[in-house]
């Protein structure tokens, strides 16, 4: 089944970091549902465990949702909960005001332990086998590596003493790492298995770093595919497509603010937080309700956040903007259950 | 000598052959003079000099006198009406030690007041340290003791911190305005000889904290568990990358979760404690502690936090403990740094007004005594 026929009961779930709810939309329509108070600035959503959780920035806290719609708050004992990522049956969450990651039983809502991170982490992800999780740092230019299923943090790869890495990826045969540079305009290309277990608690180092190439000012996210890079610029309008060594294929340019991509029958189409619509790399234009920060893929449509417009929308490439609903303030990371 | 009929030149010779006045400015310098002279034997006496744009020591020592519903903190007056009953301990450095102090006053090695000793559980205070350094003096447990500093920097609340840890028995007060305040009898030199007693302490463990007393208790900081007062430099608190602040012997930077930053020297104004109200204000209002729960306060290391220790106590707050082994412990733990996280952002931090005044000259300004 394709997000292009979803069933009718498919519900979107948007934290509305404004109003700190979670709420609540038919993917079929965009019929409101209702809404869930959460914590404090809520901005990103997950499933995990057959419950849904939102990261709570203003919290010490997680909230998770139950299937029986008892609303639980699990507590990571440091602030700023923002991202999510699974791996082995448990819930990793950067907790990006301080230096950890939280590890969250989903079945048991308990905190198993925290992990010890360069500060504020922000993006995570995980190897394709699940066997190594990867968290950038904003405060110290690095890319730590962790075994999660001992809950041990390897060594890191150091990105760049200045850098304030945003955005990190794994290739999807696990071979490249990547992150991003935010001070530094850069994409970094390392080994993800070039840290040595035995390192533990050293410095960072730079050996597993393969290459590194300037990309448009401001990037903040990237999107790794089998043979492909892609870096939006924010503050260029730009978009540079790499190989996966950072060979540079090309620059796409004529944005206004790119921040994400989404490939959709063959095509690479950008979503622009500051023009009304999506555009792929080609040049075919779907007009959208506003401009979108954040969107979810849910089969071959998207779920868009209008985060400064307090709307959602549901786009089809083909078909243009399905349905659009006005959310509580400043709708952001959804999750489509 | 000058003439008698010399006018005005300011010397004795400013008054008549005869004895009488020769103007009215002579008087009223006799006056003051008098006046003076009074308030250095009745400390806390107004003066009228005072208003004249002349400060006595009379004036001096009601600046510093403490009013109201204030704990442990006593004024010039007080230590003269009571200097033969408490034991004075000096908190400043040898050198100003021995220059001058308080007449009779004892000097203990600032040293062995902070030593402090590892457990399991983390550093404490090292209570046989403590209790010798203390002994070695002559202090005993039941003695009531007051310490004064060049001002009510953070060596005078150490040294009051230290004796709190031994739980000791008498008294523990500190002279507000420090030595400068003191209008009474001096000594110099080396010290008195003094016989050393053997002080049996009595660890008062409620008067601190350990590094994992704060793990568990992660998460509750200032809403449903205890309060957690940072008394660094708000550069400090918040980690902020390439500042001074920043103790380049610790491996991360930041502050333990939850807590809120409020500098320290906003317990003080010059050499004296802050106005009580404005302390009031400070922690109550700003920072939202509650004086009725545990609040606990730490530094960098474990001599400034006993400054917001003895001033929140000062004020009425219950029951504050000092996390003795400090940012420094937390920062640099070895092992499992998940259970001992930092935070670099918040915007929980008060900002303060306070300086520390004094003369210490011992060129470390938190350890201003």
């Amino acid at each position: 089944m394709t997000g292009s026929d979803p069933p009718s009961d498919r519900i979107v779930a948007v934290p509305c970091e404004g109003d700190d709810v979670l709420a609540l939309f038919a993917l079929a329509d965009g019929e409101p549902l209702g809404e869930v108070p959460v914590g404090s600035h809520p901005v990103h959503a997950a499933t995990a465990g057959g419950q849904t959780f939102v990261a709570t920035m203003g919290e010490r806290a997680v909230t998770a949702v139950g299937a029986d719609g008892a609303v639980s708050r699990v507590e990571t004992g440091v602030l700023g909960p923002s991202h999510f990522a699974t791996a082995n049956g448990e819930l990793f969450v950067s907790c990006t005001a301080g230096d950890a990651l939280a590890v969250v039983n989903p079945e048991t809502l308990t905190l198993v332990t925290r992990i010890g991170v360069g500060a504020e982490p922000h993006e995570v992800a995980v190897a394709p086998d699940e066997g190594r999780l990867y968290s950038g740092s904003r405060r110290e230019g690095a890319v730590d590596v962790v075994d999660p299923a001992a809950h041990e943090r390897l060594g890191a790869v150091d990105v760049g003493g200045d850098a304030c890495v945003q955005g990190v990826a794994i290739g999807p045969d696990g071979k490249r790492g990547y992150a991003i540079d935010q001070a530094g305009a850069r994409v970094v290309a390392f080994d993800p298995d070039g840290v040595d277990e035995t390192d533990g608690e050293s410095a960072p180092s730079d050996d597993p770093i393969i290459n590194a190439a300037a990309v448009g000012a401001d990037p903040y996210d990237l999107v790794v595919a089998e043979d492909r890079v892609f870096v939006p610029g924010r503050r260029d309008g730009v978009v540079h497509e790499f190989d996966r060594d950072l060979g540079l294929a090309a620059v796409h340019e004529g944005f206004a603010r790119p921040v994400d991509l989404f490939r959709i029958d063959g095509e690479w189409w950008v979503l622009d937080a500051d023009a009304d619509r999506l555009r792929s790399l080609s040049g075919a234009i779907v007009e959208t309700p506003a401009p979108g920060l954040v969107a979810t893929r849910v089969g071959d449509r998207l779920v868009v956040s209008h985060y400064d417009d307090d709307r959602i929308s549901l786009v089809d490439v083909a078909d243009g903007t399905v349905w659009t609903a006005e959310t509580p303030a400043y709708p952001f990371g959804s999750v489509v259950i | 000598m000058a003439p008698d009929s010399t006018p005005g030149d300011g010397t004795v010779g400013d008054a008549g052959s005869d004895g009488t006045e020769s103007d009215p400015a002579p008087a009223s310098t006799r006056r003051g003079l008098l006046r003076a002279a009074a308030g250095a034997t009745v400390a806390g006496a107004a003066s009228a000099a005072g208003c004249l744009g002349v400060t006595t020591p009379a004036d001096v020592a009601a600046q510093n006198d403490v009013g109201g519903n204030v704990a442990h903190f006593v004024g010039p007056s007080w230590l003269a009406d009571n200097r033969d009953d408490v034991v004075v301990l000096d908190a400043r450095d040898p050198e100003r030690f021995r220059e001058e102090r308080i007449y009779g006053a004892r000097r203990v090695p600032f040293d062995a007041i902070t030593s402090r000793e590892s457990t399991d559980s983390g550093l404490v205070p090292d209570a046989e340290a403590i209790a010798d350094a203390f002994g070695e003096v002559g202090v005993l447990p039941d003695d009531d003791v007051l310490v004064y500093g060049a001002s009510v920097g953070s060596r005078v609340t150490r040294t009051a911190f230290a004796l709190g840890a031994l739980g000791h028995a008498g008294s523990i007060r500190a002279l507000n305005g420090g030595l400068s305040g003191w209008n009474g009898r001096l000594g110099t030199g080396d010290r008195d000889r003094i016989t050393p007693v053997e002080y049996e302490p009595d660890p008062a463990e409620s008067a601190w904290v350990t590094r994992d007393w704060l793990a568990e208790r992660l998460g509750t900081f200032n809403g449903d568990g205890p309060g957690l007062v940072d008394v660094r430099i708000p550069e400090a608190y918040l980690g902020a990358p390439g500042s001074d602040a920043l103790d380049p012997d610790n491996d991360r930077h930041g502050h333990l979760p939850g807590a809120v930053g409020v500098h320290w020297v906003g317990n003080v104004a010059g050499r004296r404690m802050t106005e009580p109200g404005r302390l009031v204000g400070l922690y109550e209002n700003r920072a939202e502690l509650d004086r009725a729960g545990t609040v606990v306060v730490y530094g960098d290391d474990n001599v400034d936090p006993t400054s917001t220790w003895l001033t929140l106590r000062a004020i009425g707050f219950e029951d504050v403990r000092v996390y003795d082994g400090g940012f420094g412990e937390w920062a640099n733990v070895e092992g499992d740094r998940g259970r001992y996280p930092v935070e670099t952002k918040t915007s929980v931090v008060v900002e303060t007004e306070g300086s520390v005044g004094g003369d210490d000259g011992s060129g470390d300004f938190s350890c201003t005594g």
